[in-house]
This record gives structure tokens, sequence and C-alpha cells, in this order.
């Protein structure tokens, strides 16, 4: 086995291991842990100075119902909703579809749609930012969830297909072959057998593709202007006053803003792990 | 009716052809089994009539009407596949009856033929299981159950008991031939196997290279092998092949002189030889005779002996350095290293020409 078992390592480099193992652990989170400490700081050690160290006293009560009562953090997370849900629904049932095609039909430019697919992945999307947003302007669906979902379900769907079709790839061609002898239509094939199949990667995706959209911070500022189409992420923004940064309220209202996908990772994480690696590893 | 009818059928992928002009008939009813070597085409051939593969050139009928170009879904043919192919997420009695659910079959009948087919393959109690909570066997029957469930008038069967352990195999090998007696309708078998191949079918065709060798019954293939291949293929152990010069002799005979130095006087049966000519001798280890000199006589010495029992192989390296393998009784016994004579029956003997076509066929009811 590859890389050998720690258990199976000299006392010396276990004992390092187990040493440096929580101190690593510690320093990666340390972003993590200041956004915490930091969400539960009185404002006035902020004013003080006060950073990074221990804070003066207990203030989470207050930063978190602040966040709720200053900000309209509660429509910012729908709208986050809002745009996330459908470009989740949008971008998985779309390649489901591509996904079926590129990986059952043998047709002349497969590989190059395919590639197509793929290639979209490797485009910087900073670059995109101008034509989209002149794009929107002109559409009609700038400043709109409606514009967000789009664009995200155009830009996810390329990834996704990567997945699915290689998923499908994976799934032994018989299944399709013997339905089709048997007179299944193409479409009740994809509907009945290779659908319940995929369910593993539906899960996997949609978890992976629901936290890369809420998370995104580019786009929601980008294409989106007021606050009743503004995701959360971007609308934290407004809980900093006018001359002042707020980092306490700033800091509570992010962990608020990154439960809905920790939740959804802890929910789906079996399926999350499964399809990750069965879609990956064929095909 | 659902004869099968191939007639110049081909496969080509680009410069590379897989099955080069296949003219077959199999009657309706009949079981046929194609067999050859790995990589000979029988299985692309099978697709080819299952619709899994386009038919490149030729013309596919089944039951008379032309369906070369048709999909497979229309050509009313069942496949049961070498890896069963059964739906992981659905239960037995779910994957039985999927085809005719999705076919728009009424409830009632699709669950009148499932418990019928369940019933032919002793299925009732698996009904409810999913494929992964099966053995080998019993999800090779609910792939039969799936595919007799639809009542065809043509199987197809792509190496079905491949993956299964050999007392398994004989198993369903008998269950299969059942079934075909029972159902009457086409069978098309494919498979490496020629103790499957020789006991189940009524027309066997001999598949090499993508072109076919013979096509005949079990025991026209073994008796009156029409090549050189389809007399190696057929029969196991293999029929030993000797290097051997033939002449012409008086009477409607020909002599064929053995590589040790005796000589053999075949009926030639009306081949005929105008000179002498270098020729292939072929003899089933079954039909030498150890320790007896018959029409001729071999000497070798005795390299390996397997006793299997019921009869007792050996073989023999030749004086000249060719091989040569008996089949003897099974209380035989010799030891390694020691010389033994073997007696060939001329009557047992084919004689192949030097390209591989048969002169001679051996007759045993002579």
């Amino acid at each position: 086995m590859f890389p050998a078992p720690v258990a199976k390592a000299s006392p010396g480099a276990r004992f390092a291991y187990s040493a440096l193992l929580p101190l690593a652990l510690i320093v990666w989170l340390l972003p993590l842990i200041g956004v915490a400490v930091t969400s539960v700081r009185p404002a006035g050690d902020l004013a003080a100075g006060n950073y990074f160290g221990i804070p003066s006293g207990f203030a989470g009560v207050e930063n978190y119902s602040a966040v709720f009562q200053n900000s309209p953090i509660g429509q910012y997370i729908l709208n986050s909703f809002k745009v996330t849900i459908p470009t989740v629904i949008g971008a998985v049932a779309l390649s489901c579809l591509t996904g079926f095609a590129l990986a059952v039909y043998r047709f002349k430019l497969n590989l190059t749609v395919f590639f197509l697919f793929v290639a979209g992945n490797f485009i910087p999307f900073q670059i995109l930012m101008v034509p989209v947003r002149d794009l929107t302007l002109r559409a009609g669906l700038y400043d709109t969830t409606l514009g967000l979902v789009l664009f995200h379900v155009a830009f996810q769907t390329g990834f996704c297909t990567l997945f699915m079709r290689n998923f499908i790839k994976a799934l032994p061609f018989a299944l399709i072959e013997s339905a089709r002898v048997e007179g299944v239509s193409e479409w009740k094939i994809f509907r009945h057998i290779v659908l319940p199949l995929m369910r593993p990667a539906i899960a996997a995706l949609s978890v992976l593709i629901f936290t890369f959209v809420w998370n995104d911070y580019f786009w929601a500022t980008v294409l989106v202007q007021g606050s009743h189409a503004m995701p959360v992420t971007a609308g934290l923004y407004s809980l900093n006053g006018q001359w002042i940064a707020a980092w306490h309220l700033v800091s509570a209202g992010s962990i608020v803003a990154a439960l809905p996908p920790v939740a959804m990772f802890f929910l789906m994480q079996k399926h999350f792990i499964a399809g990750l690696t069965l879609g990956a590893t064929k095909g | 009716m659902a004869e099968v009818n191939l007639s110049g059928v081909r496969k080509d992928f680009g410069q590379v052809s897989v099955i080069k002009g296949v003219d077959l008939a199999v009657k309706d009813g009949e079981f046929c089994v194609f067999v050859g070597p790995s990589g000979c085409g029988k299985s692309t051939l099978l697709r080819m009539i299952a619709g899994l593969e386009d038919i490149s050139a030729g013309e596919l009928r089944i039951g008379g009407a032309d369906v070369t170009r048709i999909g497979p879904s229309d050509r009313g043919v069942a496949m049961v596949f070498q890896s069963y192919a059964l739906y992981p997420h659905m239960t037995v009695r779910e994957n039985i009856g999927f085809g005719l659910r999705m076919t728009g079959h009424p409830k009632e009948d699709i669950q009148r033929r499932t418990a019928k087919a369940a019933s032919m393959l002793q299925l009732q109690p698996l009904l409810d299981r999913k494929p992964s909570q099966l053995s080998g066997g019993q999800r090779q029957r609910v792939a039969i159950g799936r595919a007799i469930v639809r009542e065809p008038e043509v199987f197809l069967f792509d190496e079905p008991l491949s993956n299964l352990d050999a007392a398994l195999r004989v198993q369903m090998r008998a269950e299969i031939a059942t079934l075909h007696h029972d159902l009457g309708a086409t069978m098309i078998y494919v498979t490496h196997d020629q103790v499957e191949a020789m006991t189940m079918a009524d027309k066997i065709v001999v598949l090499n290279a993508g072109k076919v060798e013979q096509v005949g019954s079990p025991l026209e293939l073994y008796h009156r092998p029409k090549n050189l291949f389809v007399a190696g293929f057929i029969g196991s152990p293999k029929m030993n092949f000797l290097k051997a010069v033939a002449a012409p002799l008086p009477e409607g005979r020909i002599g064929v002189h053995l590589p040790g130095g005796g000589t053999i006087a075949l009926d030639a049966r009306g081949a005929r030889l105008l000179q002498e000519e270098p020729v292939t001798l072929g003899i089933r280890p079954e039909h030498l005779e150890l320790g007896q000199a018959g029409g001729g006589q071999l000497t070798g010495t005795l390299k390996l002996a397997e006793y299997l029992g019921s009869e007792t192989m050996f073989f023999l390296a030749l004086e000249n350095g060719g091989e040569l393998a008996v089949k003897a009784d099974g209380l035989a016994k010799a030891a390694i290293g020691s010389t033994l004579c073997v007696g060939v029956p001329a009557r047992a003997c084919h004689l192949f020409d030097s390209e591989g076509r048969t002169l001679v066929n051996g007759d045993l009811s002579a």
C-alpha cells in the first residue's frame, strides 16, 4: 500500500506525526478560528486594537442578533437560495442529459463536443466579466436572480457534464444494450435504468455545485447591485457601517452564511465521497 | 415462423473487416451454436443479429422480414448477455417484467407472464430479491427469465455460461436444452466451449477469422471436417496431425508414407491424387490403438500420462520430432520414458492437402 500506513512507521516518526498533525491542523484552521472568535468579540475590542487577542467579553448574542436586525441578511440568504437551488437543479439536470448523450451515443463529433465542455472549465472566469455583464444587461437580466442563475447554470454545466459522462461511461454498457433488445425506447432507458443508477453521482454533484454557487462572490458582485437580488456572500458587505468596518458583525454574518453548505456537506457526506471516486476513477 | 437468414453479411471497421461475408440459414426452432477461437467474430455476428452492431453490407432476415437496417428494439429477438446485465436497482420480479412494462403491456398480462417464466426457471422464491443477493447461477436464470417472458421467436445467447463454475455450467446447459425443447423457439448460441456446442446444438457453425469454416450437425463436424481448422477445433483432446507424403495407388487407393517409415493404404473415396504430394494426416486420439499394429504403426517415447480414471491420455514424442496424443483405456499403464507402439487404423484417418482442405475423411462405419 502506498503511502505506507503511519502505524507501520518507526516510533520516532509516529511521535512526530501525532505531535505535528494537530499543530498543522490548528495552523490550517487559524483563519476560520479567527473569524469565529471575532464573531463573538464585543465591538469595543476592535476599536481598542484587540484584533487577535483574547476577547474582553462574550458578545456572541449581541453580534448575531445585530446581524439579523441591522441588515437584510434574511433577504440575502433567501436570495442565495433563489440562486443556488435553481442552479443546482438546472446544471445537474442538463448534465445528466449531456452526460448520457456523450457516454452512450457514438457520433462523429462526440469527443470534440466533450472536449468543448471540458475546455470551458479552463477559461479563467474573470476574463468573462465584461462580456457577461454586457450580455446580461442587454438581455434585460442584469441585477436579477434569473441572470445569475442562467450564468451559473451555463458555467457549471461544463464540469457537471465531465463528471456525469465519466460516471455513465463506467456503468456496464450491457445494461443499456439489454434494454434496447427488450424494445425499451431510449428515453425510457435513460429514465428507468440510467437515472436510478446515477443517484450517487447526482447527490455528489448537487453538494458540490451547491457549495460552489453558494460561495460565489465574484459574479454576485458583478451581476447584481440591489439588495432585492443580492446573495448573502456579497450582501455581507452591507454589515459594515458607512464609515467604519464592523468586523465582528461581518464575521458573525459569514458564519451564518457558511452554515447551509456545511450542513449540506455533512448531510450528504457519504454520497459525496462515494460519488466522487465513482465518477472519477473510470472513463 | 422465425428462421434467421444471413446473406453476404459483413462488418467492417474502417479498413478492418471483422465479419467477411457470412451466408447462413438457421431454421425455425433450430438450436444453432456459433463456435470459434476468441476473436473470430462470433460474438460480433450475434450482436449484428441482435441489432447492437450495424451490418456494413449484406442482408439479414428474421422470419422472412428484412431487418438489416432496423433497430434492436424492433427485431423481436431476446438476448442473454455473458455479464447477465441485470438491472441492479430492480428486484427479480421487476427485472423480468421491465421490458413488458416499458412496452405498454397490461398489468395482469405482465404478472401472468412473469409468474410463468419464474415457475419455468424455479425463480418463485427469489422474486423479491435484488440481483446483488443472488448467486451466479440464479442471476443467469433471471437473465434467461427476462428473455423468455417476452415470448420472442428468436433467442440469442452470448456465452451465457462462461461466468459459472463447472458444475453449475453442466446444470444450466441441461436447463437451456430443456428450455429449447419446451419453447420450440429458434436459438442462436455463442460459445467457445466445444462441449457446450457438441451437446446442445442441432447445428454448429464454426467461425474462424470472420469466415464460416463449416456448418453442420455436431457429429458431421466431428467425423467429416471439411478442412484442417475444423478438424483441429472440434474434438477434445485435439486431433493429431502428422506431416506425411501421399502417393496414388491402384484401385482408387492412396498410400501415405508415415514419418516413422510405415505406409498406410487408404481408401481414396473419390479423392484423386495425380502425383506424390505432401499431405497432413489427421487422426483422433481416441481412434489410435495402443500396442497394436493396425494399418500402420508409429512408435514414440512416452512423455506424459494423464490418468483420468475413465480413460488415460498418453502423450508421445515421435522419433521424427512430432507429438502424438493417444486416448487409451482407463486401466492402461505405462512408465514415462518407455517406448510405445501405436497402431493407426486406416479407416479412421483423415487426409488434408497442403492448403488444409480435406482430401479424404475417415469412415469408421465402413
